[in-house]
């Protein structure tokens, strides 16, 4: 199994908060990985980290061996990443059809769009949405067609970062299903959640961070029965 | 940026995917409308045509700035600068080498050209230089502002480039019309209707060029960045290069304007690059519906010829007229008069 | 003797510079700082403080009351634009300066239209004073130091009274301030009549100086805004220091080249420092 993304000593500071430190991270291609802890440990900066949102204070990230830590964001898009961000970030005046299209437009490999675009509504319940404004979508539909968006890129690998915020449980169930048909795929991902029925619906292996350190790393079942692990949730640590 | 954007609600950005774009184009109410404009000779006087002439001459710098802020969401300040240069250019050129077709035409091109190469070095410098949102808009004023004040001091007999002076405040004038060459030893002078008709054929082109590119991809990307650019370029987009291509496009096309005014009126001063000036497209692409390249061009000859009229009166009250129009239109109807007015007659 | 002189002409120019600079862009960053509106109904105001004080001033009310006059009826007339205008467009930026633009060419060609290309100004007082070969106007010596005790004087209004605590509070998180009981619309109300006035105070004090015209409010909004661009949202670290900044520009542009050099010294000083500094050159006095 080859190392898809890897982090070497990454760090951020703003001012004088040291929000990430020292994250030595590695996750293999067709993994899915979910990355938790609680608030304010760094999980949303690690993310921008990567996309290359954040210039990094120390410290690299690899993609597929290359070290891309002067790329800027579009590039590292063209490499093969793909990002959803926590906040919904649709075009609003943009109709459904229109976002995959400019999506579609932009992968080479994609032959025959409206086959495609057909594929990618009806997996995302988009079908009759097609030509709303994304503006007038509710906020589940929103983030699925958010999702939809970084899907159609066709990424190597994809960084959601909670994805099932403000969804309600019939819809994270939903997405979970989503997100375990995609892994037969092949496509590698690292899932930001809060949510833990969630996590243990799609993880298989789970980063833990807290202070901006990497805190516990391993089998998601392992980890969670860690009395440290729970610690950190309840502050104590 | 996340405000709400009140011209989403009554601009319909239409099919986009390039499957959906038939050959329609000839069809479109727009072209028919320049069409007939063709035959405005037979009713109007010499002093008509030479008016609407005028009229639809800045088009070209509206439908420009249409495409940068309603389609690209860059609100450039810079046209008049564009408009101005481009004037000068064609008038230096055209003092220096004579009024002969090919030089007259040259002329046309060195204006474009030196658009086209000033957009791209300012528009690098911002794009590229990572300066956004409002402070592109004053940052082109700022630029229109320095040719102004650089051009109104320039009265001396040593700011002359070559055998045509720069002339300061009064401005530079007594340049040659445009010309085709003609059989035998006459070339035919492009003036009067023959000048309309010039116009009018570039319009043509102009629409739709400019309509096909923005109903590509190209187009639909551009959206993109002006809705949420953030978003965009998590998506592979680099940003910077559609803002700085529409730029140019847009700018090169305030050119234009400015060309075509140089030869209409055979002059070019600084005012025509002013604070005032620069408002004026602005006036009327807000008008028209900043999103809409039919209404860009509608509301410019519309609101133009109204200022004509109102100028006998004193030019104040053109402008006084001017800038109700655009406080009404900002505050009440945003997405622009005349889409606003469609919506409410073709939803009824 | 010649050398002193030299020297003093050149630090009147600057503070000439400093004064104009500092006095036309208060109002204009105030409104931007506090509020993030960019009002180019701005030079209208000094204009409105201007006339006002002019008109006073001939009716008879002593010079510095009439000018107080000017700057207060600025800060009324801004009071109203800002209830009818500016208030509906608070979130939709673009639209707040193309609105205020529309404003500003109104009042113009208005004015232009009713009171005719100029008016009858007001003599300088204090007259002048000599050093050297070269005489040196008191009033616009005198001028630096007024604008700095306005500065002196903005800065205990925002850090030592309940309105400056208050107007801080609203600019920094609006939503929260209307959860503690503060009523935001009249705060935005009051401050934007305290920028129109501090424009009007602007008006009134350079009216002995210059001739009226309806038109005057272009040759404050450019330094002005050059001003507060450079210094950034931050209206008491910022316009100092760019006031200062672009008075050394100027001065040395205008004493080199001419007026002209020195507005387009200016002009392309501010694409710099945007460019260079987005954020504005208060920014590099906070610690962030």
């Amino acid at each position: 199994m080859t190392v898809i993304l890897e982090t070497k000593d990454l760090s951020k500071s703003f001012g004088g908060a040291q929000v990430v430190d020292g994250i030595n991270f590695r996750i293999e291609k067709g993994d899915t990985r979910c990355v938790i802890g609680p608030n304010g440990a760094g999980k949303s900066t690690f993310f921008k980290l990567l996309i290359g949102e954040h210039e990094p204070t120390r410290g690299q990230v690899f993609f597929k061996g290359q070290n891309i830590s002067e790329f800027l964001p579009y590039q590292r898009v063209a490499m093969g990443m793909s990002i959803k961000f926590q906040v919904p970030g649709i075009f609003a005046g943009l109709s459904v059809e229109e976002h995959l299209t400019l999506v579609l437009q932009r992968v080479p490999r994609i032959t025959d769009l409206q086959d495609e675009m057909g594929g990618i509504l009806d997996n995302f319940h988009l079908r009759d949405e097609r030509k709303v404004k994304a503006g007038n979508l509710s906020h589940g539909k929103k983030q699925w067609l958010e999702i939809a968006m970084a899907l159609a890129l066709r990424p190597d690998v994809l960084l959601l970062d909670e994805p099932v915020a403000g969804l309600s449980d019939e819809e994270t169930r939903e997405t979970g299903d989503l997100i375990n048909k995609l892994k037969t795929q092949g496509i590698t991902m690292m899932v930001v959640e809060h949510d833990m029925d969630f996590v243990r619906q799609v993880a298989t292996q789970v980063t833990v961070l807290h202070g901006g350190r990497v805190f516990a790393e391993g089998p998601l079942k392992e980890v969670l029965e860690r009395e440290d692990v729970a610690e950190i949730y309840l502050g104590k640590r | 940026m996340n405000t709400t954007d009140p011209t989403n609600a009554a601009a319909p950005t239409g099919a986009k995917t390039p499957a959906l774009q038939p050959w329609k184009t000839l069809a479109d109410p727009m072209l028919l409308l320049i069409a007939a404009c063709f035959f405005t000779p037979l009713f109007l006087s010499e002093g008509g045509v030479s008016n609407f002439a005028y009229c639809l001459i800045w088009t070209f710098a509206a439908i420009g700035l249409a495409a940068m802020w309603g389609f690209g969401g860059i609100l450039s300040f810079g046209q008049t600068a564009f408009f101005g240069l481009a004037g000068y250019c064609y008038g230096v050129f055209t003092i220096n080498f004579g009024d002969s077709p090919l030089s007259t035409w040259a002329g046309v091109l060195s204006g474009l050209l030196l658009c086209m190469a000033l957009a791209c070095m300012l528009g690098y410098m911002i794009f590229y230089g990572g300066i956004k949102d409002v402070f592109i808009g004053i940052v082109t004023l700022s630029v229109t502002l320095v040719f102004e004040t650089f051009m109104a001091q320039t009265a001396g007999p040593q700011w002359a480039i070559g055998s045509a002076r720069l002339n300061g405040f009064n401005g530079m004038s007594a340049m040659p019309s445009l010309s085709l060459p003609g059989m035998g030893a006459d070339n035919i002078l492009l003036e009067g209707n023959y000048f309309l008709f010039m116009v009018l054929v570039l319009l043509v082109i102009v629409y739709v060029v400019t309509k096909k590119l923005l109903g590509s991809v190209f187009g639909l990307t551009l959206e993109a960045i002006r809705e949420n650019p953030h978003r965009a370029e998590m998506l592979g987009i680099d940003i910077r290069r559609y803002q700085l291509l529409i730029f140019i496009f847009g700018s090169t096309l305030a050119g234009l304007s400015g060309i075509l005014y140089t030869v209409w009126g055979s002059y070019i001063t600084p005012s025509s690059m002013g604070l005032t000036a620069s408002a004026m497209p602005i006036i009327w692409v807000a008008t028209g519906g900043r999103r809409s390249l039919a209404g860009a061009i509608i509301a410019t000859v519309a609101l133009l010829d109204l200022s004509q009229e109102l100028v006998v009166y004193g030019s104040q009250y053109a402008l006084v007229l001017m800038g109700l129009i655009l406080l009404v239109v900002v505050m009440a109807m945003p997405a622009g008069l005349l889409p606003t007015l469609r919506d409410k007659l073709f939803k009824q | 003797m010649t050398l002193f002189t030299t020297i003093y002409s050149f630090l009147y120019q600057f503070g000439d510079s400093f004064a104009y600079l500092t006095l036309s862009a208060l109002g204009l960053a105030v409104i931007f700082g506090m509020m993030g509106v960019i009002n180019l109904a701005h030079g209208e105001f000094v204009m409105c403080g201007a006339y006002i004080t002019i008109l006073t001033a001939k009716a008879g009310l002593p010079l510095p009351l009439a000018m107080l006059t000017g700057a207060l009826t600025a800060a009324c007339v801004g009071a109203i634009l800002e209830y009818l205008i500016v208030r509906h467009l608070y979130n939709r930026l673009f639209d707040s300066i193309v609105a205020t633009w529309a404003v500003s060419l109104i009042t113009q060609q208005t004015m232009l239209i009713f009171a005719g290309p100029s008016i009858e100004g007001l003599s300088t007082p204090f007259n002048s004073f000599e050093l050297g070969e070269y005489s040196f106007s008191t009033y616009r010596a005198l001028l630096p130091f007024f604008a700095i005790a306005v500065l002196a004087a903005l800065y205990l209004l925002f850090f030592r009274t309940n309105y400056g605590i208050y107007a801080r509070a609203t600019i920094q998180n609006a939503q929260m301030a209307k959860c503690l009981g503060l009523r935001t619309p009249r705060i935005y109300s009051m401050t934007f009549a305290l920028g129109a006035g501090l424009a009007g105070l602007a008006g009134a004090l350079y009216a002995p100086t210059i001739t009226a015209v309806p038109t005057m409010g272009s040759s404050f909004i450019v330094p002005a805004f050059v001003t507060v661009v450079t210094g950034g949202a931050n209206v008491l670290l910022g316009v100092l220091p760019a006031a200062g900044f672009l008075g050394l520009i100027q001065s040395g542009m205008t004493a080199a080249f001419g007026q002209l050099a020195g507005q387009i010294g200016l002009l392309i000083t501010v694409i710099f420092v945007i460019r260079l500094l987005p954020k504005g050159m208060g920014h590099l006095f906070t610690r962030r």
